[in-house]
């Protein structure tokens, strides 16, 4: 998504890994949440593409201006604080013009014009954080998918989201259906932990 | 558990957090399905319910949300989602072309015929090279751990320092190559196939083979621990078995850390699934070679059970197993392993790294004087090292020890009840003298422990004691019943 370079000096600038952690996780977050808005705000695919890559840009050249304060997940912090403030401001201007800026106006330049657009409005922020946390949802969704098996991601997939009867899930995955209440509140034990996680980043 | 008596918090807590025994687990879910009580309270753990019902609601949504972006991403998608395995295109795709008809492609000197393998770290080739007359395999780090400075350094100062181990069961290296777009290494080709192969095929192994194939992984590693070299993945997947010949080569030295290394700052999270890993390195701490020990202690238990010592349904609880729960006890799963060599793997899987043996040179001496002792046992004694340490090392495994002794007791008792009253109600029918056949059963059930005749330890285990014990009451009790035909209170004792 990011020029290479501006990747490899943003990995010079985030020596931990935690810190590289945060970085992969707020595109993985971001990255589909702003194009979706974009499209949702009437914008053409590749249109709504290119804003994504201007937010992404500006806070990759943001990360320039971050100071550690010394306290626990800093950076993360600073981080997920900063795109939200910046993507609101996107999203609102995205609202109002229904088009994005040139590209190229990059460096300070797209700070300074970020500095420089209006407060989102009440009802923008409303709608940006309800679409937030779809998207942090569905990231949670991809992450713990990986971290169980695809049986335990089953038993809550089927019967939490799709309202399946416990019992025919049980049955065509060939558990008990003890096993497959037992799975699908781990798997909403893991969700909820990665959801607070970016909620917490985020409220700070 | 019965359906009525709740669990408590804690029980439902550890439940949650994938830390019950596998058996408690079972037992706790059982009891789950039949009370909505205790669910309620074990999904409430989990989060409140309107966050169920909000998690529901928002994902059911998930499908309309990333179907358009689906349709959007396609060109400048970089390389964040690579994934594990890699397409037949990846392996072609970076080699030379070559004069060869028959061969793929060409990489530096060799003429690559085929793709062997994949996995997390990359691909492995065969390939043939011609001045030298010889096959070869090729190991090519995957281009996504490629582009990482340091797994690439990595990459080439650890398979440099195992290009210095040379050791009949340690996987020789020919050469490395690691300043080339994809680095990688070439070793002889060997007509093999992984331990992790030989137990999908076939289950847990002989004890002969088992001792065979960890005194020589122990020697393996005892060749690279004496260069200062540490393992970190030794698991049945990096043990290969030589086709034909008894001979275990240890492979994927320094790759393994390598991968670790890049995966970790890519994703904080560890790749693949962690089960043989140690539990310094689930805490993420520093290793060193008694890491290996734990790993092979892993090994060596697979091979007697078909399966690693530590499962969970995710990789958190693989880690935590690892980290906090002690094993199942092996010889619950398969009977034949003896005493002894369950001894052996429970020191080697000691959560305290000082716990478990000195060296892997110890093990792999120990492991051939059994092995010695297994096919010659008149003129070779079992080492006497294997008797001397306690059988349970740490007080959680004592204490999980003791609950499955004491269930395995109420199993025998509730068996044995069962038994006194079906045949009470059959000979209260008048029928023939069914109490003495089955007096007959339980003796020779009784047999094997008494009579061991390896002369292991197995007839002073407490849990063979108690079982004995139990028997040998029950068959007084048996005597008493046959000698008091017609007296009910006698019956009515049996069964209490």
């Amino acid at each position: 998504m990011v020029e290479p370079e501006t990747r490899q000096s943003l990995m010079l600038r985030l020596q931990s890994a935690s810190d590289q952690q945060a970085w992969a996780q707020f595109v993985a977050i971001y990255e589909p949440l702003i194009l979706r808005l974009m499209k949702q705000r009437g914008l053409q695919d590749a249109d709504a593409y290119d804003v994504t890559q201007q937010v992404i840009l500006a806070v990759t050249q943001a990360v320039d201006e971050w100071q550690p304060d010394g306290q626990a997940a800093s950076f993360r912090r600073w981080l997920f604080s900063i795109a939200r403030r910046l993507a609101l401001k996107f999203v609102e201007r995205g609202a109002r013009t229904r088009g994005p800026s040139r590209r190229g106006a990059g460096g300070t330049d797209m700070l300074n014009l970020l500095h420089s657009l209006p407060e989102p409005e009440h009802r923008t922020v409303q709608f940006f954080d309800n679409e937030y946390r779809n998207e942090i949802f569905d990231w949670a969704a991809d992450r713990a998918r990986g971290e169980f098996r695809e049986s335990t991601w089953q038993a809550f997939w089927r019967s939490c989201v799709l309202n399946e009867p416990i019992a025919a899930v049980a049955t065509s995955l060939g558990v008990t259906t003890g096993s497959v209440y037992v799975a699908r509140t781990r798997v909403i034990a893991r969700l909820r932990r990665l959801v607070e996680e970016c909620e917490a980043e985020r409220d700070a | 558990m019965t359906p009525d008596t709740h669990c408590n918090r804690e029980l439902l807590e550890k439940l949650l957090t994938e830390s019950l025994s596998e058996r408690d687990e079972s037992d706790a879910s059982e009891h789950l399905s039949q009370c909505p009580t205790c669910r309620q309270e074990f999904e409430v753990l989990a989060a409140a319910n309107d966050w169920w019902a909000e998690a529901s609601q928002r994902l059911s949504h998930r499908a309309d949300r990333r179907g358009t972006i689906a349709n959007i991403t396609g060109p400048d998608d970089d390389d964040d989602d690579w994934p594990a395995t890699f397409s037949t295109d990846f392996a072609v795709d970076f080699l030379e072309p070559s004069d060869d008809a028959t061969a793929l492609g060409r990489l530096g000197e060799y003429e690559i015929v085929e793709v062997i393998g994949r996995g997390g770290m990359g691909v492995v080739l065969k390939g043939f090279q011609k001045e030298l007359h010889r096959y070869v395999a090729v190991k090519v780090l995957s281009p996504h751990l490629a582009t990482s400075g340091a797994a690439r350094r990595r990459f080439a100062r650890e398979a440099q320092a195992t290009a210095a181990v040379v050791h009949p069961h340690v996987m020789a290296i020919h050469s490395v190559n690691a300043n080339v777009r994809l680095p990688y290494l070439v070793m002889p080709f060997v007509d093999c196939e992984s331990l992790q192969q030989r137990l999908d095929r076939q289950g847990p192994l002989d004890l002969k083979d088992i001792l065979r194939i960890g005194m020589q992984a122990a020697l393996g590693l005892a060749a690279a621990h004496a260069q200062g070299l540490v393992h970190r993945d030794v698991k049945p997947a990096n043990i290969l078995l030589e086709t034909n010949v008894d001979r275990v080569l240890l492979t994927d030295f320094g790759l393994a850390r390598a991968v670790d290394d890049a995966t970790l700052t890519r994703t904080g999270i560890i790749a693949g699934t962690p089960q043989y890993m140690s539990p310094e390195q689930a805490n993420g701490d520093g290793v060193d070679h008694r890491s290996d020990l734990f790993s092979l202690g892993s090994v060596l238990y697979a091979m007697c059970t078909a399966r690693p010592p530590f499962r969970a349904e995710s990789t958190f609880g693989v880690l935590r197993r690892i980290r906090e729960t002690s094993a199942r006890s092996i010889r619950e799963i398969n009977g034949d392993v003896p005493e002894w060599l369950e001894r052996i793997i429970e020191r080697l899987l000691s959560k305290d790294a000082g716990a478990r043996f000195g060296s892997a040179q110890e093990v792999a001496t120990l492991l051939e004087q059994c092995l010695a002792h297994q096919q010659q046992p008149t003129t070779n004694p079992l080492p006497a090292l294997v008797g001397d340490w306690p059988l349970l090392p740490s007080a959680q495994t004592r204490d999980q020890r003791t609950g499955s002794q004491q269930r395995r007791l109420a199993a025998i008792v509730i068996a044995t009840m069962v038994l006194l009253t079906g045949f009470y109600h059959a000979w209260k029918s008048a029928t023939t003298p069914l109490p003495q056949e089955q007096g007959a059963a339980i003796s020779r059930h009784s047999s094997p422990a008494a009579s061991d005749a390896s002369g292991s330890k197995q007839a002073d285990a407490p849990g063979w004691n108690e079982l004995n014990d139990e028997l040998d009451r029950t068959e007084s009790l048996i005597d008493e019943l046959e000698s008091s035909h017609g007296d009910d209170r006698a019956v009515q004792g049996a069964n209490r």
